[in-house]
């Protein structure tokens, strides 16, 4: 039986020298944390990464290469040949497009590589850079590295403020729906230290067309996310008041299918933040209701008129319709049949609370 | 010293001609003072209680009307005595601290009496299996005692206690013990069968019983539940089990086991059974955290980073950034040293040990993450674990979870996840197939029955184990006789 | 023609649940979505739940069969066929469950590779893989229902994780209903069947169950909550996905998986892939026990020799298959095959045992 131990070492031998397979230990690879991509003129495109070099006891050092190339896959291939270790795209929070480059070459082809990398998880932030991508990469912000600095800013704002929620997966999930186009957060440096989140911006087949300003994100916010809040001032009479909606629905309706109505119900439960007048009382509170919702009312029918201006549905009325009539054909939703459409909105708004203070 | 019979005793002759060489061997002669008979005593003093020969039989063999043999027993006040005509009981006895008596003219007959010298350590206090409440006892090396410390626990006449001779050399004795009325037929010839079945020189402790008649021997898991406790022996009987009981080891032997028995403590019982399933739980969950942690460890770091969550990775990179092995080689070096720690600890004094595991844990460890070998993320976890890996409450058991670790480490760098979780199936499918006195070693999860779920992870109160454990196939399974059923009272009723 | 197992290798009723459950429950849950979708689009829940009842009609008609020989298939096709028919027959169910045990260990090795470890060999790991797997044939069918149990149970809380995808989920998605032909969505049940195969192992271990009769409940609930698990998957991955994004994605499971997000772990799919091993392993394991139990019957040669002769031709195969293409057309093959079998031969083979019964009774009687 000796012949078996021998084939057993060999094959063990041969097992541990063959089976192996190829590492990635933490410490000696360079972590992308961020992307960024800006317009290079000529059809070029250049591509920046962000990785940091962790220290103990003090905060990351933020670290940029950049590349240039005319095939945008092959930016990691390029920026690999600057880097003493090898580029892992693993633990990538954002990638940043500037806006030129998202408005002249579109994003598509760059985005396909992040939906095909199985490393690139679905929670990265997309995000549009008003502005030099590489530029903004560049600054200084926060404690905890740029990359983290600017996936918390847009976490806070999702959960706490008006940005509608966005991330790849929510990109790709309007881009991919039919009778849908998506968006993105638009990020703005101010200084080397600050970074403002300035509005969203509307895609066609991958191309911005059109981009709304803060002011506008919160109307935005409550057409497209079924749950959401934020922070709104409001104006009557007596004074001006900040009402903080704690929790807001909207509701589809086709109310008219031809020619197609749809009415969005919009439901806002809030409470008064600040209040510049003398008192609230039921009476200002109502007016305050009142005053909100025409203003949900009218800010609504403006965001449906550009998107029917421009062409593009980043709430998804045609999906919506889709849904609701049978055998619906949207080929021509965005073209022809979108225009052809009338959204009605119907505000709700109930303010419950009004601070503290009486 | 003449030999005084030459004719027919050849068997003594012959153990005389070994014994003359050893000096505790004793022949002497005497004469009856009254009746001028002469006799011999023969025994090994060594073995025997020179008070008892002179107090209770000298006296009476010199002094007393001694005519012939058989008046030998009548004679003197030792109630053990045995009069004989097999000239092979002579070795038997003698080694086994009897006296032997011949009178000259009759050396066919044999009287022996018993004067056994008791030597040993009186009964202690549990040292492997302490608890903080609950019975104090712990078995000793004599059998004699350790049968006591069972049997005045359960008084009734169905309690059977077998004696077997184990090892050709030793000839240590092994009582197996059960309940006739109770116990599973099969198990108890399973553990008859296998002891009588060892073919071994000799047996100094009940663990060479444990590792000869297990199921599978080359198994690192104890597939016999060894316990000091003569409370826990006592309940195992009383539930079902066969009980292994060695001379000269104060260590009884309980069987069929099973895994989740290994993982529970016999203080369970003594508390709540809230607060000990809750032990339980914690137990499970610190077994699990020894075995794997590291393992998983060095399979994130090699491989996964993806899955280290953001906030962590900048200390994990930081520790690790002046390291110059890889993480499967300093989780080695680390895992090693832990175990040299354990190793020189149990070998030396208690004292000296304890100044070895300061020395280890504080100087070795800080001095090895300050000189860049080892990441201080990677001593707190191998630490822990092996912390964790202490909560075992059966010794054996825990020895066996800090083997487990090492070939998990290996598949983990070779497949990083893929190697633990492929590691871990190799381990179940060898815990499936795993039995224990033929009976499975995974019940009750596998194969899965509720009953016994109530024993098992968690430990539900007394009320609920009316029932003996299934898998011991016990020939009374319920525990308790015929109850009145308590019927569901309304509130205020 | 009965076939006796000894009393203490045979397994309890209930246990018959986990096998059935585990041979439909397997590599093919990471992507049937697509599959199904491809026809019937997001009415292919109505698929599966029309699969469902087809596999509980065939179930029944196995069961029937078995019950009228009380053996397995090997008694079932001499009682039909005769003796050199069986034979034939049985050489091509070995050949069958020698390819399900090829296809789901490529099949997972292709997951790795693209996943995780793409420099990854295919021979040592499919080696070490059917080390294991022999060790747990050789443990008897007991050790094989026993990694089928920790197979399920141990594995269960995936099933919980994938609501970490509500906050992305779009139900909408799902409706209109029924905006398909019936002739989109029973093509879609037709792909769907595919996916929850295996359960005709029955046939084979049908002998080494205890109380056979008490079996078939649970054999039954087995397929109902394999059904139940797999509309509640396809639901949930409807409304996570629209319809030109499920089809991009060929395993979309896993893509699903990248959302989730704990505190202690950031991504899960590759804790999710590494803990599939534990679910295919039995998958892998009842294949290649039945292919060597049929050779057993057929041939009575030992199993303890069939076992690793087949494992090594399984190895081999494994290492053969290079491309996706070539896995997929081996999957897509075993598929047919399966699906012709379960859904026509034995049907078919049950009216041919009636009939079988009748004609012999008949004689009998005469």
């Amino acid at each position: 039986m000796k012949w078996v131990h021998k084939i057993l070492v060999i094959a063990s031998i041969a097992f541990f020298l063959n089976g192996c397979v190829k590492k990635e230990i933490l410490d000696d690879i360079n972590l992308i944390e961020a992307i960024g991509f800006d317009y290079a003129g000529d059809g070029n495109t250049s591509g920046t990464i962000l990785y940091p070099i962790y220290q103990p006891d003090q905060p990351p050092e933020n670290k940029t290469l950049t590349a240039k190339a005319l095939i945008k896959k092959s930016i990691l291939q390029d920026i690999q040949l600057q880097a003493a270790n090898p580029i892992v795209t693993g633990s990538m929070e954002a990638v940043l497009f500037a806006k030129e480059l998202a408005t002249k070459e579109g994003v598509l082809e760059l985005i396909d590589a992040f939906q095909r990398d199985p490393g690139v998880g679905s929670g990265l932030y997309l995000a549009v850079v008003d502005g030099e991508a590489r530029e903004l990469m560049d600054g200084n912000y926060g404690v905890r590295g740029n990359a983290t600095f600017i996936s918390n800013l847009l976490e806070n704002n999702i959960e706490n403020e008006d940005l509608p929620k966005t991330n790849l997966q929510k990109f790709l999930f309007s881009y991919y729906q039919e009778g849908q186009t998506p968006f993105m957060p638009q990020l703005k440096k101010i200084s080397d230290e600050k970074i403002e989140l300035n509005g969203v911006c509307f895609f066609k087949h991958g191309k911005v067309v059109e981009t709304i300003s803060s002011d506008q994100m919160f109307f935005f916010r409550l057409l497209v996310d079924k749950y959401s809040n934020g922070l709104h001032r409001v104006k009557i009479k007596d004074g001006e008041a900040a009402v903080r909606s704690i929790r807001s629905t909207h509701n589809f309706d086709l109310s008219k299918r031809s020619p197609l109505e749809i009415t969005v119900k919009i439901k806002v439960q809030g409470i008064v933040n600040e209040y510049t007048g003398n008192e609230v009382k039921p009476e200002q509170i109502k007016q305050l209701e009142n005053a909100f919702g025409e203003e949900i009312k009218k800010q609504s029918q403006e965001l449906v008129d550009i998107f029917k201006e421009q062409k593009i549905d980043p709430v998804g009325f045609g999906h919506f319709v889709k849904t609701r009539k049978r055998k619906y054909d949207l080929s021509k939703w965005l073209e022809s049949d979108l225009k052809n459409l009338t959204v009605k909105v119907v505000p709700d708004v109930t303010i419950t609370e009004a601070g503290v203070i009486e | 010293m003449k030999i005084p019979f030459k004719k027919k005793n050849t068997e003594k002759e012959a153990l005389e001609k070994v014994l003359s060489k050893s000096n505790d061997y004793k022949n002497i002669h005497f004469t009856n003072e009254k009746t001028k008979v002469e006799f011999y005593l023969t025994f090994i003093a060594s073995l025997t209680d020179e008070k008892i020969i002179h107090k209770e039989a000298l006296p009476y063999l010199l002094h007393g009307e001694l005519y012939n043999l058989d008046d030998v027993p009548e004679l003197i006040t030792i109630a053990e005595t045995e009069i004989s005509t097999n000239p092979k009981d002579i070795e038997l006895k003698l080694f086994n601290g009897y006296v032997l008596v011949q009178v000259v003219g009759n050396e066919e007959q044999l009287c022996f009496f018993a004067a056994q010298r008791e030597v040993g350590r009186s009964i202690g206090v549990p040292e492997v299996e302490f608890s903080v409440i609950g019975p104090k006892e712990a078995f000793v090396e004599s059998m004699k005692q350790n049968l006591n410390l069972v049997r005045k626990r359960i008084p009734v006449k169905e309690l059977v206690i077998e004696e077997l001779t184990v090892g050709k050399i030793s000839k240590t004795k092994v009582a197996i013990i059960y309940l006739e009325e109770i116990t599973n037929q099969e198990n108890i010839n399973t553990v008859r069968q296998r002891l009588q079945d060892i073919d071994i020189d000799g047996v100094t402790d009940s663990s060479f019983i444990v590792q000869i008649i297990s199921d599978n021997q080359n198994s690192p898991f104890p597939q016999l539940l060894d316990t000091e406790r003569p409370d826990r022996v006592t309940a195992s009987i009383i539930e079902g089990k066969v009980a292994i009981i060695v001379d000269g080891s104060p260590h009884a032997l309980i069987g069929p086991t099973t895994l989740v028995e290994l993982f529970s403590s016999f203080e369970d019982y003594f508390l709540n059974w809230i607060v000990s399933s809750f032990f339980r739980l914690i137990r499970l969950f610190a077994v699990t955290f020894s075995i794997l942690v590291t393992p998983i460890y060095v399979a994130t770091l090699s491989y996964h980073y993806e899955l280290i969550p953001r906030d962590l990775l900048s200390a994990l990179v930081a520790s690790r950034r002046a390291i110059p092995f890889p993480p499967i080689l300093e989780a080695l070096f680390l895992e090693l040293t832990i175990e040299l720690l354990r190793e020189a600890g149990a070998r030396l004094p208690t004292k000296v040990g304890q100044t070895i595991g300061i020395v280890g844990g504080i100087v070795i460890g800080t001095a090895s993450v300050e000189a860049g070998l080892t990441s201080n993320v990677l001593l707190i976890i191998i630490a822990l674990a092996a912390l964790a890996s202490f909560t075992t409450p059966v010794y054996r058991m825990g020895n066996t979870i800090r083997l487990l670790r090492f070939p998990f480490l290996l598949f983990a760098e070779l497949w990083g996840l893929v190697g633990i979780v492929l590691s871990f199936c190799i381990m179940l499918t060898h815990l499936i197939r795993l039995t224990s006195l033929g009976r499975p070693y995974l019940e009750p999860l596998y194969p899965p029955r509720r009953q016994d779920m109530k024993d098992a992870l968690i430990r539900l109160s007394f009320k609920n184990q009316a029932k003996r454990p299934v898998f011991l196939r016990s020939k009374h399974p319920s525990r308790l006789d015929e109850r009145d059923a308590k019927q569901k009272q309304d509130i205020d009723e | 023609m009965s076939v006796s197992i000894p009393e203490n290798k045979k397994i309890s009723p209930f246990l018959v649940f986990f096998v059935v459950q585990k041979m439909q429950f397997g590599i093919g849950i990471l992507g049937f979505q697509r599959i199904i979708a491809k026809t019937a689009g997001y009415d292919a829940w109505i698929s599966i739940i029309l699969a469902g009842i087809a596999v509980h009609i065939v179930l029944w008609a196995l069961f029937k069969m078995l019950e009228t020989v009380n053996g397995d298939m090997i008694s079932i096709h001499t009682f039909v066929f005769g003796k050199i028919v069986s034979k034939i027959f049985g050489l091509f169910f070995i050949l069958y469950y020698l390819l399900l045990t090829v296809t789901v260990i490529r099949t997972y090795v292709e997951i790795v590779q693209v996943w995780m470890f793409t420099d990854l060999t295919t021979f040592w790991f499919s080696l070490i893989f059917l080390i294991v797997v022999v060790y747990i044939i050789f443990g008897g069918f007991r050790t094989v229902t026993g990694m089928a149990f920790f197979g399920i149970v141990l594995p269960f809380y995936v099933l919980a994780l994938f609501l970490f995808t509500l906050p992305y989920a779009e139900f909408d998605n799902l409706l209109p209903i029924l905006d398909h032909s019936i002739s989109d969505i029973l093509l879609g049940s037709k792909n769907m069947s595919l996916t929850v195969l295996g359960f005709e192992s029955l046939l084979i271990f049908y002998p080494f169950i205890k109380d056979q009769k008490k079996s078939k409940k649970w054999a039954h609930l087995a397929v109902f909550s394999t059904t139940m698990i797999y509309v509640y998957l396809a639901i949930l991955t409807f409304a996570y996905f629209p319809e030109n994004q499920l089809q991009k994605n060929i395993w979309p499971t896993l893509t699903m998986w990248k959302i989730i997000m704990m505190p202690f772990v950031e991504r899960f799919e590759y804790i999710g892939i590494a803990n599939w091993c534990l679910i295919i392993l039995p998958n892998a394991s009842i294949a290649l026990w039945c292919s060597s139990r049929i050779a057993k019957r057929l041939f009575s040669i030992k199993q303890r020799t069939t076992v690793p002769i087949l494992a090594f031709i399984c190895l081999i195969a494994t290492s053969l298959l290079f491309t996706r293409k070539q896995v997929n057309l081996l999957s897509d093959l075993v598929g047919q095959i399966g699906f012709y079998l379960n859904f026509f031969y034995f049907p078919l083979l049950l009216v041919a045992t009636l009939i079988a019964k009748k004609v012999k009774k008949n004689e009998v009687g005469s």
